[in-house]
């Protein structure tokens, strides 16, 4: 009992020290070295930074921009010296294991996604030609149209190139739709040579009571382009009406809409009291009568 | 019953009758003045509160976010309440034909028109813009309590009038009659209009006692439906401490407990002020006096149902709500009224000697009080409970507590149902007259008759 709770103690001394003394993270000596299985190129470097966007950019905050949460320690940025500082393998460990402020992403990230982190990391280091460059945003222009009958939106894209807009081909275009509490992606289609695309809106897109849904056209970020919005195409199925209980009659409603027991009940009883009164009332006028006798 | 057959007897007893019980009417005194003076005050104070909160607005109430509904309404259930008393004393115990009840009903009856007619006052009172009243009924939605409960009051406020002007009548002839120099011509004036020429012939008494069982009879649906609709503007919501099925049944026992409280005081002030021993009898205090213990069984009985059960699961959102009132900011309230209001009345009430006039008066006072508490209970820590916390609000909307205006209004209210009882006790005798000379056998042919004096 005593040795247990000594190791306890001397636990919890051990595990405050660390936490008090760790500025320091060191990566155990077997792990520094291990070489990253997942090759350093533009396709792996692209899903790391799809992950990062997801898991890490709320702490981090974008590369470069040096805009991470104010936690103590401050999570650096990907680009700093003290991330670049970390070997592949000291990467892979720090972000398998986590520590403080840091989470440990063993669990909710597999190995292989952890190595494209890493992938994306080194994107920046000095050793490394960088494979994706964050290029200023490109002006660019939209036209679309939908074509109602065949549930399909048309669209032309073009960047701004040295001043004069051409044909923008190969580029993800998104296409949502806009509802009360922001757009919901209904999918992407690339342009082709001349900058254009079609989209098939899916069949089980839900629009309003009249199925008009209002279309929004975007290019992805790194394009500075007006969407355009489609508003009140018809191209999508009938809302359904919430089906109340009894029609449209519901408790607590406007007078259009109460239930006939409602009403009759109320009525029928308010009625029967002021008959049974107006009933006494005309007695005591007869009363009156009754005093000539 | 016993006949009194000589005439000679009747008279003298029918004489001395009518002396006593128009006492009232006639006494005009030092303390009269004082009283009147002492309503007048106060409900003067408590108007003038009511043009500040008019003209500033409903801001200078305790009543924020949370809490929208405060004293006002707590008050409002509490004269609703009260006012039940003359539905239970003046229609059913008639009904079953109990004859001790009979010289009570009128007290009750002067209690149900005051009661009722404030707890339509407050109403409007507690609205911030008064003058859009009317709205209510023009665009009142069927479908909502809050409208069932105001064409309820309003039916349960003509029923009581008509309750107390019938059997009024005769006696309104009575006093037409015999009634000379010592009351002004006003009032004589007034006793005519009233007395619809009432010259007591068959077919005219026939028709009173056809036209009251009527009224009997109507008011016992009106009158459970008066205070049980006020409960569903609470029970139809699903607010802790509010959603149960049981709060209709528990208002209308709650109600006989505060008003058979107050009708007891009534009783016990007219005896005392107005010489009336011998008409408000030890044996009527000993009778309420049961009454009460009676209805104050049945109420505790709910309230055991009410707490007891909910208490026992203690749900989550009920849980908070029950916590706060067994030991939390509102338990030393909450405990004094059930024990003090509830529990001893019981206990003292089941001895003969605490059924007396004066000790039961005393407890009465108590158990109106609680009464008045125990609606404040019902209202207030619920609205602090809500199921969704109101954002970005400051901290003091969280809690209520009723700032001085609120305190002015509500003294107003309760003077404002004095004055209606003393004045409808210094026009009226307080005990019918007619019925009662009947009750000790004088034939109906004497009351009639014009004193040669
Ligand atoms: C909850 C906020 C948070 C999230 C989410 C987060 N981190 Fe961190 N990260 C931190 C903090 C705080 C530190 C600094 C820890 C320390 O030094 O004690 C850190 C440190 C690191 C380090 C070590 C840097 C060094 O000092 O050597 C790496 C590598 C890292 N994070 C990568 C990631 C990656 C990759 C992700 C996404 C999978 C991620 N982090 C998600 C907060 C976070």
């Amino acid at each position: 009992m005593n040795k247990k709770l000594n190791i306890l103690i001397v636990a919890i001394l051990f595990l405050s020290a660390q936490h008090v003394f760790g500025q320091e993270w060191t990566v155990p000596a077997d792990k520094e070295n291990v070489t990253n299985p997942s090759e350093y190129n533009l396709a792996n470097v692209k899903k790391g930074k799809d992950i990062y966007q997801l898991n890490c950019k709320s702490c981090h905050g974008d590369a470069g921009k040096n805009n991470a949460l104010p936690l103590v320690p401050v999570p650096p940025d990907v680009v700093s010296e003290k991330m670049q500082a970390n070997t592949e393998g000291g990467l892979f460990y720090k972000i398998t294991a986590g520590k403080g402020g840091m989470p440990q992403f063993e669990t909710t990230l597999s190995e292989d996604d952890r190595w494209r982190l890493v992938n994306y990391i080194m994107n920046y280091n000095s050793k490394n030609e960088p494979v994706l460059v964050d290029a200023p945003p490109v002006k660019a222009k939209l036209l679309a149209s939908v074509n109602e009958a065949d549930k399909i939106v048309e669209i032309f894209a073009e960047y701004e190139n040295k001043g004069e807009f051409v044909k923008l081909s190969g580029a993800p275009i998104i296409i949502s739709a806009k509802k009360a509490f922001g757009n919901i992606e209904l999918g992407k289609v690339l342009s082709d040579e001349n900058g254009r695309a079609e989209f098939a809106i899916p069949e089980n897109v839900i629009g309003d009571e009249e199925g008009f849904v209002n279309i929004v056209v975007a290019l992805e970020e790194n394009f500075e382009v007006v969407p355009v919005i489609l508003d009140k195409a018809k191209v999508g199925k009938l809302k359904e009406v919430p089906k109340l209980i009894r029609g449209g009659e519901i408790l607590w409603s406007t007078n259009e809409n109460i239930q006939p027991w409602l009403l009759l009940t109320y009525l029928g009883a308010v009625g029967a009291a002021w008959l049974a009164i107006g009933y006494v009332v005309f007695q005591i006028l007869k009363i009156r009568r009754y005093s000539k006798e | 019953m016993k006949k009194i057959e000589s005439a000679e007897e009747s008279r003298k007893l029918l004489d001395k009758i009518t002396f006593d019980l128009t006492r009232s009417i006639v006494k005009k005194d030092e303390m009269t003045r004082f009283w009147f003076f002492i309503l007048i005050m106060f409900i003067g104070v408590g108007l003038w509160g009511w043009i500040i909160q008019i003209d500033k607005g409903l801001g200078v109430t305790g009543m924020r976010d949370y809490v929208s509904w405060g004293m006002y309404i707590a008050n409002f259930v509490f004269f609703v309440a009260v006012s039940l008393i003359g539905f239970l004393l003046s229609s059913a115990l008639h009904l079953l034909k109990i004859d001790w009840a009979k010289p009570v009903s009128r007290v009750a009856e002067q209690v149900a028109i005051a009661g009722v007619a404030l707890a339509g006052l407050i109403i409007v009172m507690d609205m911030g813009r008064p003058d859009r009243f009317l709205n209510v009924f023009l665009h009142g939605r069927f479908a909502s309590p809050i409208i069932w409960d105001v064409t309820v009051v309003t039916t349960y406020l003509v029923i009581s009038v008509l309750l107390f002007y019938l059997p009024l009548i005769p006696d309104l002839a009575l006093l037409r009659d015999r009634m000379g120099s010592e009351v002004p011509k006003w009032k004589m004036k007034i006793y005519t209009i009233l007395a619809l020429g009432w010259n007591g012939n068959a077919k005219q008494y026939k028709t009173v006692y056809h036209a009251m069982r009527i009224l009997m009879l109507l008011i016992i649906p009106v009158g459970l439906s008066i205070h049980t609709v006020t409960s569903w503007l609470f029970a139809a919501t699903l607010r802790s401490g509010w959603d149960t099925t049981i709060l209709g049944p528990y208002f209308v026992a709650g109600a006989f407990v505060a008003g058979s409280a107050a009708v007891i005081i009534l009783m016990y002030a007219y005896r005392i002020r107005y010489g009336l021993k011998d008409y408000f009898e030890d044996i009527h205090f000993d009778q309420m006096g049961k009454l009460l213990v009676f209805v104050s069984l049945v109420y505790l009985y709910f309230n055991i149902n009410e707490f007891l059960v909910p208490g026992y699961k203690m749900k989550s959102a009920e849980g908070v709500h029950l916590t706060n009132l067994f030991s939390g900011s509102f338990s030393s309230m909450f405990w004094i009224v059930q024990i003090v209001g509830l529990v001893l009345p019981i206990i003292l009430l089941l001895c003969k000697y605490f059924r007396k006039p004066l000790p039961i008066a005393i407890i009465s006072v108590f158990v109106l009080v609680s009464a008045w508490f125990k609606r404040y209970l019902i209202v207030i820590p619920t609205m602090e409970h809500p199921f969704l916390p109101v954002q970005n609000v400051p901290e003091n909307f969280q809690t209520y507590s009723p700032t001085s205006i609120e305190i002015m209004i509500t003294l107003f209210s309760f003077f404002a149902a004095l004055m209606i009882i003393s004045v409808l006790a210094k026009l009226f005798p307080v005990i019918t007259i007619w019925e009662y000379a009947e009750e000790k056998g004088i034939d109906k042919k004497y009351l009639s008759e014009t004193p040669k004096n």
